[in-house]
């Protein structure tokens, strides 16, 4: 197995767990809200905004994850049409340009974003975390989905391209 | 033409055509247009932004919740009990079983909120099934896929809250209420599609079920109809917010499947949670970028721009209506439900408004459209999760669907002439006030 391989097996392993991380602690989260405001009468102020935060992060990094299974939404009766050759020509094509997208929108936009936030000090109302630390997720999933998009760059001629895009 | 928009329509039209992420094609397109007012620093830093903040919602935290608990019902029996009861219920009529899949693909979309997890949970057992049965291969494929869209204006429903949010704020109990009559129509005129197939084609008739079969399949159905009540219930009378709701359909949910039924076994909890995980993320990343570019829509004025010409267009307001039932078709054909209900809703329901529709039968409209874009090819992630369920092509599946697309066209003709179909409910429940 190429360095390339075993780096993006073991990125994906991490994100899957943390991920399933996640969403575990969003269910406990919310379901502490319905609890504290039924059962408790005292309806707890940070279990909502802790509950976004977490949405955000799910919403991000598994983004990531999504476009390493190749399941996002896309549309393949084009470059299913078109010779091998030009497939992946194709693929690479569209590997740059999900790149080029994640590096300067989500790692250099989302990196700016922090940096502005934290230098402006603000927090969020209920926990008072830095929202750059909140908003760290856009440019951590940015140098995922870079990772990922290179990963398919080279080697998008090697094997036939599962085609699980289409899975929701 | 606007040179902005011209940009941002070729650049995500060639992006799109070619096979990249409908998501990323999005973010790509909204970034051009951008930077032909915007410098590349605040450029990229705003689209990063709006992305992260499109995100920040209380609301949205439904969508994992209902996608969770929707995996969770089909792994763990629940859809299969419901499939049962439609069976003992139904099954004895000619193409019976073609109405069991409409009512259980109904019901379950309504329990998971997701018309994805109704295709693949209901699809996986009810297509071999009816295949076995001597059911038409490709129209058993095809009534799974247009009847699980009903399951989508049914509550609880994933796609009105993303309409709530991109509506400025039509209440989500309200908008789920006001889908409950259209959801049903759709679903009963895809009846009677099934009943003049099941003449021509002669489908087979189902055994009439003893009566013991028939308490024992209802009296297992229960647990998981509860859920119906307990969701909705809970949301109509006020008691839990739409998300509050959802995370109770997973502890319910996951309590029947891991705990009564054990048919998910605990550790089968991790691959579930981070499948929910992806799926989500899916809708999310689509949310994220076309919250951005309708931020850069409304930056440049561009629906401002837009309803008015349509307005312009002609003075009849029948032939605005249509045009814009026509635009929202032809959206639907070509686009994802997601960013199409977040791109359009600020350029069309301000015109829909001057024509006096109110923005809660507006959403209704624009559903229902989007719908039969769901299973229309090129773009309709219903009708690729059916299809490979069925094993069969989506070339196969047209002729079939011709017929059902009549149905919903019909259905949905008939909701945008008679507004009581989804305002009357709504107002019924005192959710929401007809301005």
């Amino acid at each position: 197995m190429s360095t390339v391989v075993l780096i993006s097996t073991r990125l994906e392993k991490a994100l899957s767990n943390f991920l399933a991380f996640l969403m575990a602690a969003m269910v406990i989260d919310v379901l502490w809200q319905v609890i504290s405001r039924f059962a408790l009468a005292d309806p707890s102020s940070y279990t909502e905004e802790l509950a976004r935060f977490l949405l955000m992060w799910v919403g991000l990094l598994g983004a990531a994850y999504a476009y390493r299974k190749h399941s996002h939404l896309s549309l393949d009766l084009v470059i299913k049409s078109v010779s091998p050759s030009n497939q992946i020509r194709l693929n690479r094509f569209i590997q740059c340009v999900t790149f080029m997208f994640a590096l300067s929108v989500m790692v250099f936009g989302g990196y700016k974003l922090m940096a502005l936030t934290l230098s402006l000090k603000q927090n969020s109302a209920a926990l008072g975390l830095p929202m750059g630390w909140v908003y760290a997720c856009i440019p951590i999933s940015g140098l995922f989905i870079c990772w990922f998009a290179f990963d398919n760059f080279i080697h998008a001629g090697s094997h036939s391209e599962n085609n699980n895009n289409s899975k929701v | 033409m606007d040179p902005s928009i011209l940009i941002l329509v070729v650049s995500f039209t060639f992006l799109l055509i070619i096979g990249t992420p409908v998501s990323i094609s999005i973010g790509v397109s909204t970034l051009l247009t951008m930077l032909v007012s915007i410098d590349f620093i605040p450029a990229v830093t705003t689209t990063a932004q709006r992305m992260g903040g499109g995100l920040n919602s209380f609301s949205l935290l439904a969508i994992p919740f209902f996608i969770l608990s929707g995996l969770l019902m089909g792994q763990g029996g629940i859809a299969r009990r419901l499939v049962e009861f439609a069976k003992v219920l139904i099954g004895m009529f000619p193409g019976g079983l073609a109405f069991v899949n409409v009512i259980s693909c109904t019901l379950f979309g309504a329990i998971s909120g997701s018309a994805v997890a109704a295709t693949s949970a209901i699809g996986s057992f009810m297509i071999p099934t009816m295949n076995k049965e001597g059911y038409d291969k490709n129209f058993n494929a095809a009534i799974t896929v247009a009847s699980s869209t009903t399951g989508l204006l049914i509550p609880p429903s994933n796609i009105l809250i993303i309409y709530s949010l991109a509506s400025g704020g039509v209440s989500i109990a309200a908008l789920f209420v006001a889908g409950y009559i259209p959801g049903l129509l759709m679903a009963a005129f895809l009846m009677v599609v099934c009943a003049i197939y099941a003449r021509i084609k002669k489908f087979p008739v189902g055994e009439r079920p003893c009566l013991k079969d028939v308490a024992l399949r209802s009296w297992e159905a229960i647990p998981s109809l509860a859920l119906i009540f307990i969701v909705i219930g809970g949301i109509i009378k006020g008691i839990f917010t739409a998300t509050e709701a959802s995370v109770i359909a997973v502890l319910y949910a996951g309590f029947l499947s891991l705990v009564v039924y054990k048919e998910i076994a605990w550790g089968d909890l991790k691959p579930l949670l981070v499948k929910a995980g992806e799926t989500t993320a899916i809708v999310l990343l689509l949310i994220a970028t076309s919250t951005a570019m309708s931020w850069i829509l409304s930056y440049e004025n561009i629906p401002q721009d837009l309803s008015t010409q349509l307005l312009n267009l002609t003075e009849n307001p029948l032939v605005i209506l249509l045009t814009i039932n026509i635009i929202l078709l032809l959206v639907g054909v070509f686009m994802d439900m997601t960013p199409a209900v977040l791109i359009f809703t600020p350029i069309l329901l301000p015109v829909a408004e001057s024509l006096g529709l109110s923005p809660l039968h507006f959403g209704i409209i624009m559903i229902m459209n989007l719908c039969i874009g769901l299973c229309t090819p090129p773009v309709g992630s219903v009708l690729f999760v059916g299809c490979s369920v069925a094993k069969t092509s989506i070339g196969a599946l047209i002729k079939p669907l011709l017929p059902m697309y009549a149905a919903m066209i019909f259905a949905l003709l008939l909701v945008i002439f008679i507004p009581a179909l989804s305002e009357f409910l709504p107002e019924f429940f005192g959710l929401y006030e007809v301005p």
